[in-house]
């Protein structure tokens, strides 16, 4: 038993020196990894203009860990310390990216604005040099159409077959309709796009909501608020004249604007 | 009887270190706070250091309830910068989408401006 002892004693000492030794790696580790972190972040220039406190916390915290570190048993505490230095130095990160972001947003609306003006400017120069500029108002050009509402149909003139982008000679009805709604800033519409029988039910979905989203982005391109243009695609779907003959589907393949009423209340999709 | 006093001292310094800890309160109300910041700007689980940040508080509030204190400070210390850092990384995935928004559109404007006679 007496012979014994000091061999027990011997085993847990060993033990709990593995123990420590296990526990300060752990810490050694942490505060290297939080360390190199650091130095990342107090080195970059971009950081340290956008997120100065953050940077000065991953500092202090880093600073408060290494000094534990020299004292026995205190691994947990430098983990701690380590960890929230790091954590300081990745919202560093983040914030920094984040207003250089903003920077980067501020500078590519003003560059939208003054394309959206240049837009303009062009188009309606165009169409006036044309002698083409027509003060009549929407209203002439679309029909009321029971529950409906009022109803503008912008034919398959505006696009070539099977395409989706917006033949130059859309304009001039484009323009009038974008007129027409900074007039009315309390109407809506809801832009719908249709297509012939020809091609594939999904095709023609597709072809159909590709055309009515091409008629929306030319009006938020001309300025008009995005929040105000509804989206939709039937595909084959409502047409207005049988699908036997070119002209009936000529007829069919068309984009209509539904108005709401001057309150902005639109009539409820088909 | 030497040892028997020296261990009794080391218990009862044990004990006082415990005891000297104090109620983190302030520290438990910032991390929550940072936690329900963080929820507000859209962070969910699927962002890893928010699940992290709501794990530690969770933690931390069951060391309040078993006057843990030194170990409640240190997790909702490590629930707030987490929940931080959750928060600083939705809003960089919402301004990316911004800039990707707003970056298709001024293509976009460009290339009307070219066709325009």
């Amino acid at each position: 038993m007496i012979a014994r002892k000091p061999l027990a004693t011997l085993a847990l000492l060993m033990l709990a020196a593995g123990l420590t030794g296990c526990a300060s790696q752990r810490s050694a580790s942490a505060l290297d990894e939080a360390t190199v972190a650091f130095q990342q972040v107090k080195d970059d220039s971009d950081v340290l203009r956008s997120a100065p406190r953050d940077v000065i916390r991953a500092g202090e915290s880093l600073a408060r860990a290494e000094r534990l570190s020299t004292y026995i048993g205190s691994g947990s505490d430098v983990r701690h310390y380590a960890y929230l230095s790091q954590r300081y130095s990745q919202i560093a990160r983040e914030h920094t990216k984040l207003a250089l972001n903003q920077e980067r947003l501020a500078k590519l609306d003003l560059e939208r604005q003054r394309l959206q003006l240049a837009l303009r400017e062009a188009k309606l120069a165009s169409v006036q040099q044309q002698g083409q500029w027509v003060e009549s108002q929407i209203a002439a050009l679309a029909s009321e159409q029971g529950d409906r509402g009022l109803v503008l149909t912008l034919g398959d003139v505006l696009f070539d077959t099977g395409s989706a982008d917006l033949r130059n000679s859309a304009s001039r009805t484009v323009l009038k309709l974008v007129q027409f709604l900074q007039l009315n800033p309390r109407r809506v519409v809801r832009i719908e796009g249709y297509t012939d029988s020809t091609g594939t039910p999904e095709e023609n979905l597709k072809l159909s909501r590709d055309r009515a989203q091409a008629v929306a982005d030319m009006l938020a391109d001309l300025g008009i608020d995005e929040k105000r243009l509804l989206v939709e695609g039937y595909g084959d779907q409502y047409p207005v004249e049988v699908n036997a003959s070119e002209r009936g589907r000529a007829q069919n393949r068309r984009v209509e604007i539904v108005f709401s009423d001057d309150k902005g209340k639109l009539a409820p999709a088909r | 009887m030497r040892t028997q006093a020296f261990i009794l001292a080391m218990a009862v310094l044990g004990l006082a270190g415990c005891a000297n800890d104090p109620a983190p309160e302030e520290q438990m109300r910032l991390s929550e706070k940072a936690l329900e910041q963080a929820k507000a700007v859209g962070a969910t689980d699927q962002v890893e250091s928010l699940k992290l940040a709501e794990d530690k508080l969770g933690r931390a509030r069951t060391n309040m309830l078993t006057q843990d204190f030194r170990d409640a400070r240190m997790r909702a210390e490590q629930a707030e910068l987490d929940a931080r850092l959750a928060e600083a990384q939705v809003l960089n995935v919402k301004s990316d989408e911004q800039l990707q928004l707003l970056q298709t559109r001024v293509k976009r404007l460009r290339k009307q401006l070219e066709v325009q006679p």
